[in-house]
C-alpha cells in the first residue's frame, strides 16, 4: 500500500518542461543528425588547425586544381592550396560570426520586444517602428548598406548581420508578450506585490523563451549563410584568411577548370545551415507541440 | 467590534472606452473588519471585480480613472504611486482569483511562486521561506506539501491548484483577502471544500475576507454581510439572515428567485428577471434597475437614483419603494 503510494508519487514527481523538450527533440531523427553534425563543426571549429592535414597557405603549386584524392581529399585551388585544410580552419570564422551576430541580435531584439510588448503605448510605437525601418530593408542589401558605412572586415560584418536580425527577435518576442501579458497569473503576481522589471523577466520572459529559442537556431543557419554571402562579395573575411563564401567566389572563377574548388565550400555551407535548420525544426517541434500538429494537418490537407 | 481595516468611501472607477465614458463603478461605499466576511454579489457586468481589482490597484490607469477613497488602517490608497502600491499588495491585501487553472504561472513550480512574494514583503529566503512554504502548502491542506512544492502548476487537480493560490495569498499575513468568483470554476464538491478551507483560515488567522460571487447559494453560508451589486452601485446590504429571509430590494428578490430551493414550497419553474443588465456607456439616469424592475413607478424610478437607506436597522436598500417597508 505505501510502496504504491510511493510509486504514484514518485511516478508525477515533477519533470521539467526543459528534460522533456529534450526528450521530444532526440525523438526526431534528422534533429539529431543535426545535431551530430553541428558537434562535429564546432569540434571543427575549435581544432581546425590541428585537425587540418595541410597548413593553411601551404601551396603545393605542382598539384594546382587536382581533383579530389588521397593526399587533398577536396583537392586544390588555383594556387595548389589544400581545399580540405581550408575549409575546417574556415569552419571557426563562420561559426563565430553566426553566434556573435545572431547573439547580438537575441540581446538588442529580445529587450525590445519585452519593453514594447508590456508597455505597449507610445514605448511601442517607437521601438516597433524603428524596428520596421530596419525590417523593410532586404536584409541582404541592408547588411552592405552598413558595411558600406562601416567598411569592410569580419567584425562590421558581424555588426551588420546582427542589426540585420535585431528585429526578427523583438517582433517574435512582443508578438508573444502580447498574449502572455494578459495572462491571470501575470495579474496574480502583481496582485502580490511584484514590480514590472520582475514581471518581465522572471515571469513573462520564460513563458516567451520556446520561440525565441527556435528563432535563435534557425537565424545562426541565415546568419552563416549572410556571412557567407558578404563573403562572397568580398565584404566580409579578408583574405589571404580562409571563408567557404571567399573560397566559392574564388572558385567561381576556375569553374571550368576545376569544378571541385567552388563545389566543397558550398556543400560545408549547405551541410551547416541544413543541421542548424533541422535542428531548429526540431526544436520548434518539441517545444510547441501544438503548432507541429497544425503544420502536420494543413500537411495533409493540401 | 473588532478592528476596521479597511473603509472605502464613494469608490468610482471610470474607463475611457471609443464609445465614449464607461461608468462601471458607481460611488460604492463599504467598511471591512477584522475577521469579517463580506460578501458582493452580483451578476456578470456588474462592476464587482472591477471594484475589487481598483480595491489593488492593478487598473491600468489610464483607460480606468479611479475616483473616492480607499482607506487601509488610516493611510489613503487612492492617488499612492506603484511603488507605494506594490508594498500593499500581497503584504496588507492579496487576492485569489476566479480560474485556478490560469492564475499560476506554467513554468514556475509551486514553491517558486510561494516564496516569491515573500521575498519582496518579507526578505526572506532559501531555507527559512522554503520552510514557510511548505507550511503554507499544509495550512491549506495539501498532501505531502514538501514533496509538492517542486511541483509545477500542471501536476495539480484545479481545487489543489485553488489551495495554491490561497497559500500564496496568505503568504506574507494580509489583513484582507479578496476571492474574486474563487470557487467559479470548480466543481460543487471541490467549490465547498474551497469556502470552508477560506473560512476556517479567517477564524485562525483572523483577517478580513472580500468574497466576490454571483452565486448567492455560495454566500450564504459563509458570510457576515452581503453586499448586492447591481449596474456598479449597491442595490442592498444586510446580513445574511436578513437577506435571505426579508429581501428589501427588488432585484435581490428576483435574484432569490431564481435560485432552486430544495423542499422549499415554490412552483418548480425558476423565476428569471427579464431584460438585460444596463449598458455602462449609457446608464439609466435613474435607478439602473428600474427598466427590469416589476414595481417600477415608471417616473421616480426612472428619474431620480435612489440613495442607499436604512430600511431596518442594519439593512440598507437603495430603492425608492423598498419591499415590506410598508409603502
Amino acid at each position: 500500500m505505501t510502496a504504491q503510494l510511493e510509486a504514484d508519487r514518485l511516478a508525477t514527481k515533477p519533470v521539467s518542461r526543459f528534460r522533456e523538450t529534450i526528450r521530444a527533440l532526440l525523438a526526431n531523427k534528422l534533429a539529431v543528425a543535426g545535431l551530430v553534425v553541428l558537434a562535429v563543426l564546432v569540434i571543427v571549429g575549435i581544432f581546425g588547425e590541428a585537425l587540418a592535414p595541410h597548413g593553411l597557405n601551404e601551396l603545393d603549386v605542382e598539384n594546382r586544381f587536382a581533383g579530389p584524392g588521397a593526399d587533398h581529399w577536396f583537392g586544390t585551388d588555383n594556387l595548389g592550396r589544400d581545399t580540405f585544410s581550408r575549409i575546417l580552419i574556415a569552419a571557426r570564422v563562420s561559426l563565430q560570426v553566426g553566434f556573435i551576430a545572431v547573439g547580438f541580435a537575441v540581446v538588442v531584439g529580445v529587450p525590445i520586444g519585452l519593453a514594447a510588448g508590456y508597455y505597449r503605448g507610445a514605448v511601442e510605437s517607437v521601438l516597433m517602428r524603428a524596428m520596421d525601418v530596419l525590417f523593410s530593408f532586404p536584409a541582404i542589401l541592408l547588411a552592405i548598406a552598413i558595411l558600406a558605412v562601416l567598411g569592410p572586415g569580419i567584425g562590421n560584418a558581424m555588426i551588420a548581420i546582427g542589426l540585420v536580425y535585431t528585429p526578427i527577435f523583438a517582433r517574435i518576442t512582443r508578438g508573444s508578450v502580447l498574449v502572455v501579458a494578459e495572462e491571470v497569473y501575470i495579474r496574480a503576481a502583481r496582485s502580490l506585490g511584484a514590480g514590472d522589471g520582475r514581471i518581465i523577466f522572471r515571469h513573462i520572459l520564460p513563458n516567451v523563451m520556446a520561440p525565441i529559442i527556435v528563432q535563435t537556431t534557425l537565424s545562426l543557419a541565415f546568419a552563416i549563410l549572410s556571412e557567407a554571402a558578404l563573403s562572397y562579395l568580398g565584404l566580409g573575411v579578408q583574405p589571404p584568411n580562409p571563408a567557404w563564401g571567399r573560397m566559392l567566389s574564388d572558385g567561381q572563377d576556375f569553374f571550368q577548370q576545376s569544378a571541385w574548388m567552388g563545389v566543397f565550400p558550398g556543400l560545408a555551407i549547405l551541410v551547416t545551415v541544413m543541421a542548424f535548420n533541422f535542428v531548429g525544426d526540431g526544436l520548434r517541434d518539441a517545444l510547441d507541440p501544438k503548432q507541429k500538429s497544425v503544420i502536420e494537418s494543413r500537411g495533409q490537407s493540401v | 467590534m473588532s478592528e476596521r481595516v479597511l473603509a472605502v468611501t464613494d469608490l468610482q472607477v471610470r474607463f475611457g472606452t471609443k464609445r465614449g465614458v464607461a461608468e462601471v463603478v458607481n460611488g460604492i461605499s463599504y467598511d471591512l473588519h477584522s475577521g469579517e466576511t463580506l460578501a458582493i454579489v452580483g451578476e456578470s457586468g456588474s462592476g464587482k471585480s472591477v471594484g475589487v481589482l481598483a480595491l489593488m490597484g492593478l487598473l491600468a490607469q489610464p483607460p480606468a480613472a479611479v475616483s473616492g477613497s480607499i482607506n487601509y488602517r488610516g493611510r489613503e490608497l487612492v492617488g499612492i504611486s506603484p511603488k507605494e502600491w506594490r508594498r500593499v499588495r500581497g503584504k496588507g491585501m492579496a487576492m485569489i482569483f476566479q480560474d485556478p487553472m490560469t492564475s499560476l504561472n506554467p513554468v514556475r513550480t509551486v514553491g517558486y511562486q510561494l516564496i516569491e512574494p515573500m521575498a519582496l514583503h518579507l526578505g526572506l529566503a532559501g531555507d527559512v521561506a522554503r520552510k514557510r512554504a511548505i507550511g503554507l502548502l499544509e495550512l491549506v491542506g495539501i498532501p505531502s506539501p514538501d514533496s509538492r512544492i517542486d511541483d509545477y502548476p500542471h501536476q495539480l487537480s484545479g481545487g489543489m491548484r485553488q489551495r495554491v493560490m490561497i497559500a500564496m495569498g496568505l503568504s506574507c499575513d494580509p489583513d484582507v483577502l479578496i476571492a474574486d468568483e474563487a470557487t467559479t470554476a470548480l466543481d460543487v464538491t471541490t467549490q465547498a471544500q474551497i469556502t470552508e478551507l477560506v473560512a476556517d483560515l479567517q477564524h485562525r488567522l483572523g483577517m478580513a475576507v472580500v468574497w466576490i460571487t454571483h452565486d448567492l447559494g455560495v454566500v450564504a453560508g459563509i458570510a457576515d454581510r452581503v453586499h448586492v451589486m447591481y449596474g456598479g452601485r449597491f442595490m442592498e446590504q444586510a446580513d445574511v439572515d436578513g437577506l435571505y429571509t426579508q429581501p428589501r430590494h427588488p432585484y435581490t428578490e428576483g435574484l432569490l428567485g431564481s435560485l432552486p430551493m430544495p423542499g422549499a414550497d415554490r412552483p418548480d419553474r425558476l423565476v428569471s428577471i427579464p431584460g438585460l443588465p444596463p449598458d455602462p456607456v449609457a446608464m439609466p439616469a435613474g435607478c439602473p434597475f428600474a427598466p427590469r424592475c416589476p414595481h417600477s413607478d415608471g417616473s421616480r424610478c426612472v428619474e431620480i437614483i435612489p440613495r442607499v437607506e436604512e430600511v431596518t436597522p442594519g439593512h440598507d436598500a437603495a430603492c425608492h419603494y423598498p419591499l415590506g417597508a410598508g409603502l
